[in-house]
């Protein structure tokens, strides 16, 4: 594909501004075209295949077969990419949900019922049961501890269908597990594009899943399952429900891998079979759609042409991962898409002029019961050993005003907004929300309204810009996993709109240009203002900045301090933990100031500015400093 | 149950406990748990069978190529594993690269010795002798000795040679360590060396009386696992305790039920200790992943 030959570019072209061929629009429509036209051949030939080697081949069923099983094998390896690649759920007992769907089709099609179809239902039935279990058990656990329990259940899986022989037959099996059409036994051809039709279906779930919210918030929880709480996505939801149609769907490669070949036995979960999904997975390229498919389909190749020497698979697919991470890190598609010849061509981003009009996408908080504050703590107590990080602070925070905390390094800010927002369990006092008691989890905390950001950015970096703010938009999206999967019209209609809505916003805060980059690619003042947009989106109707300013340029700040006033308009109580002084003096309505853990001064910043003890943590007593001078 | 099945235990634990003490020794520095750490294991059973069944050599001469092959299998384990880690820059790099590492040595093994069901030489001293009225291998007694051995060594190298006290400090921070003047990449090369040379010998003290077939590394490697999670990773004496727990826990089980539920009751432990547990039993031994 990189030899093709793309024209010329024309005088005032794109090209010419960014002085690369690779850049040209010319080029980009040509690229489009014979992608797609290799595509559109690539489904040609698989749909045309039977027909293809009954024509060339006295062994047509062999390479049809060939083919069916390749296929096969990538629908497991799309279930991998969706747990590991999009969910960063190190999974090694894929091969043993296979063998546990495939036992279930096997049972219902041999000893129970002579229907298929029911197999294959049974069989994602408990390829996601297996999931779901396995993930249960291990929430908490660790992301190498996961691995780790992981391939435990596998051996177990494996175990169970050794010695549980009235349904699995031992280490023999179970065989003659044939599809049925009619009375009949289904040709194979006929099975073939039942395979295909599979794998379509799949890659079809796959993508529309990952484009969706849902996929945006396991994606979330991959990158940092702190920031996903502060979107007010709960990791644990979003992780079961990933884990569990990943499941779902290796169950049913299980049953098509049993219907196809007829048998199924418990060498199949084994993680030496296992591994060439894994080879597969990285060659094609991890988190990328069409990367699996790639893969799969490339060491079906490999394995075909070296079938003679078969014994040295393993050691030929051993050496090739390791040589793929080396030369590719990225995989085949991932690779592509970073190189010059295969990247997506981007907006060239202008230093946009803000606009004056407030959109009307900026949330407006109405309707608070007067005198309540919006964020309220009581009485905090937090330790950490011996060390009383915060002791008894009382801090209001009332809707429409911008709240400062400042104080000096280690008096316990970044503490305080932990405990307010439960990111830390209070050892003593009370969190109100308008009032009432906040939730237990960071995400419910979130859904009740407050939305902070943090002090280390803590961006998705490896999505765009707008799904960074998309990402924010989750809590209130009302369409469920199965609309999304199915792209029902509701959600099509969310989506267009949540589309929109982010442009807008970051068009607000001077990013629209950079709607599509990567986020890895923003300046560091960029990132904070995006992280500001992204907390924006979630609506809050508190929002909770920690150190904002920090490392801005003063055209930056001056975009913060607008964002800063505008959410006050609009009736948002925004906390701003600062150490710019006269960022906070300028902006803020009223100010409290923590002083080792304890509240030492509070109120207007003419108060703070004046008070003693203000200037005594800052600077030490200055009667004594007179003294020395 | 038997008393003896308590002195086998202790046997097959001192031998997981050796594995479980080289996956800590890699771990330190790399931050990286090396999934073919148990092919070592059947490197020195192989050598065993080699030299001592087939050659009658003796075992002088298998210590002695055991010590150089498991040598050159540590350099080439630290090449395969840590190159591409280093330059792939994924976060699943490790698992994906030593599990490839598994392979590669596993196939070897299978096809060096397809036509072979257990790796199994003649004990290195045979017979068995009574204490208390329980009958003890000289090849189990020695075994748990040289566990015990290499244990206290390494522990005390550990702690008063200005090269252990490298790797502890290269196990907190790698950066800082660097900046400290230590020599890290040494110190990586040198501890997946130690680590398969360690695992070597208690594969070859192993062969004569456990189950040693060309392909189950993987196996070794997991039940090393399990017996560093059960005693923390990082300290030589964690590695003996787990060990010996799961060696005894395997053994009782198999011969009170038999047949692979003693397999299955290691999984199941470790599966239960991790869910209980879900950083380890000893403190926060792996944070970093």
């Amino acid at each position: 594909m990189a030899t093709v030959d793309p024209t010329p570019a024309r005088a005032g072209d794109v090209a010419a501004k960014s002085g690369s061929l690779f850049d040209s629009a010319a080029y980009h429509r040509v690229r489009t075209l014979v992608l797609g036209a290799l595509s559109v051949l690539a489904i040609a030939v698989l749909l045309m295949w039977p027909v293809i080697t009954d024509y060339y081949s006295y062994n047509a069923s062999y390479y049809n077969g060939l083919v069916a099983s390749a296929a096969i094998s990538a629908i497991l390896t799309i279930s991998l990419n969706l747990s590991m690649g999009y969910g960063g759920m190190l999974s090694m007992m894929h091969s043993g949900m296979q063998l546990a769907g495939g036992y279930a089709a096997g049972y219902l099609v041999v000893k129970v019922s002579g229907s298929w179809l029911l197999g294959i239902v049974a069989s994602v039935a408990v390829g996601t049961l297996v999931a779901v279990l396995v993930l249960l058990v291990s929430l908490r656990a660790t992301y190498l501890y996961f691995g780790m329990i992981t391939l435990a259940a596998n051996l177990i899986v494996i175990e169970v269908g050794r010695e549980w022989e009235s349904v699995t037959g031992g280490i023999v099996g179970v065989s003659g597990i044939a599809p049925k059409l009619g009375d009949d036994v289904m040709p194979k051809q006929f099975f073939y594009y039942v395979v295909l039709a599979f794998l379509v279906l799949v890659y079809v779930l796959q993508r529309n899943l990952v484009r969706s919210g849902v996929g945006r918030a396991s994606m979330a929880v991959r990158e940092s399952s702190d920031t996903a709480s502060a979107m007010g996505i709960s990791p644990a939801r979003a992780k079961l429900l990933l884990f569990g149609i990943s499941g779902g769907v290796a169950g049913l490669s299980g049953a098509l891998y049993a219907l196809q070949l007829g048998f199924i036995n418990p060498d199949v979960g084994l993680l030496d079979n296992g591994i060439i999904f894994f080879v597969g997975l990285f060659l094609g390229g991890i988190s990328t759609l069409i990367g699996p498919v790639i893969g799969v389909a490339l060491i079906a190749i490999l394995v075909e042409l070296i079938k003679d020497q078969a014994r040295y698979t393993t050691l030929v697919l051993g050496c090739l991962l390791l040589l793929a991470m080396m030369v590719i890190p990225r995989g085949v598609v991932g690779t592509w898409k970073a190189s010059r010849v295969g990247r997506d061509k981007l907006s060239d981003p202008d230093d946009e002029a803000l606009p004056d009009q407030v959109p009307d996408v900026v949330p407006e908080v109405r309707d608070v019961p007067a005198g309540v504050a919006a964020l309220e703590g009581v009485g905090i107590v937090k330790h950490f050993g011996g060390v009383h990080a915060l002791d008894g602070v009382d801090v209001r925070v009332m809707p429409g005003t911008v709240h400062g905390i400042i104080g000096p390094n280690g008096s316990g800010k970044s503490t305080l907004v932990s405990c307010l927002t439960r990111y830390h369990q209070i050892d003593k006092g009370q969190v109100l929300v308008f009032g009432e008691e906040a939730p237990a989890a960071p995400h419910r905390v979130a859904h009740a309204g407050v939305t902070r950001v943090f002090q280390v950015p803590h961006l998705f970096e490896r999505v765009s810009v707008l799904d960074n703010v998309l990402t924010g938009m989750r809590m209130r999206e009302t369409y469920s996993w199965s609309g999304a999967l199915l792209r029902s019209p509701s959600y099509r209609r969310q989506d267009l709109q949540e589309r929109e809505e982010a442009r807008q916003l970051l068009g607000f805060a001077g990013l629209a240009s950079r709607a599509d980059w990567l986020a890895s690619s923003l300046s560091h003042g960029q990132k904070r203002l995006l992280e500001v947009v992204r907390a924006v989106a979630s609506r809050p109707k508190v929002l909770i900045l920690d150190e904002p300013a920090t490392g801005l340029t003063s055209s930056e700040l001056d975009a913060l301090a607008r964002l800063c006033r505008v959410l006050r308009e609009r009736g948002l109580a925004v906390v701003l933990i600062e150490h710019n002084v006269d960022f906070v003096m300028g902006l803020c309505d009223e100010i409290t100031v923590l002083e080792s853990g304890k509240v030492i001064e509070r109120g207007s910043p003419e108060r703070v500015r004046a008070s003693a003890a203000v200037l005594e943590a800052y600077l030490g007593r200055p009667d004594l400093v007179e003294e020395t001078s | 149950m038997s008393p003896e099945a308590i002195i086998d235990g202790l046997f097959a634990g001192s031998v997981y406990a050796l594995v479980a003490l080289a996956l800590a020794i890699v771990f330190q520095p790399t931050r990286i748990m090396n999934f073919a750490q148990g092919e070592a294991v059947i490197l020195g059973a192989a050598i065993a069978y080699q030299v001592v069944a087939l050659e009658k050599l003796g075992w002088a001469v298998a210590l002695g190529v055991t010590i150089v092959l498991a040598a050159v299998m540590g350099l080439l384990m630290e090449r395969m594993i840590m190159l591409p880690v280093r330059m792939s820059g994924s976060r699943y790099a490790w698992i994906i690269a030593t599990l490839a590492a598994a392979l590669i040595f596993q196939a070897l093994f299978n096809l060096g010795y397809f036509d072979v069901d257990a790796l199994r030489p003649e004990p290195v001293i045979a017979g068995d002798f009574q204490v208390a009225g329980i009958t003890v291998g000289w090849q189990e007694a020695l075994t748990i000795v040289v566990a015990l051995a290499v244990m206290a060594f390494y522990d005390l190298f550990l702690r008063r040679s200005v090269y252990g006290r490298a790797i502890r400090a290269t196990a907190h921070s790698t950066e800082t360590s660097v900046l400290m003047g230590i020599p890290v990449q040494r110190i990586v090369v040198l501890s997946f060396v130690i680590g398969t040379v360690i695992t070597a010998i208690a594969g070859m003290l192993a062969a004569p009386v456990l189950f040693v077939a060309p392909a189950t590394g993987l196996l070794f490697t997991i039940k090393g696992f399990t017996a560093a999670v059960i005693g923390g990773v990082g300290s030589p004496r964690g590695a003996l305790a787990g060990g010996m727990i799961v060696g005894i826990l395997d053994t009782v089980v198999r011969s009170l039920v038999g047949g692979t539920v003693g397999n299955f009751a290691v999984f199941a432990a470790l599966a239960v200790i991790l869910v209980v547990f879900p950083s380890g039993l000893f403190g926060k031994p792996m944070e970093a992943h």
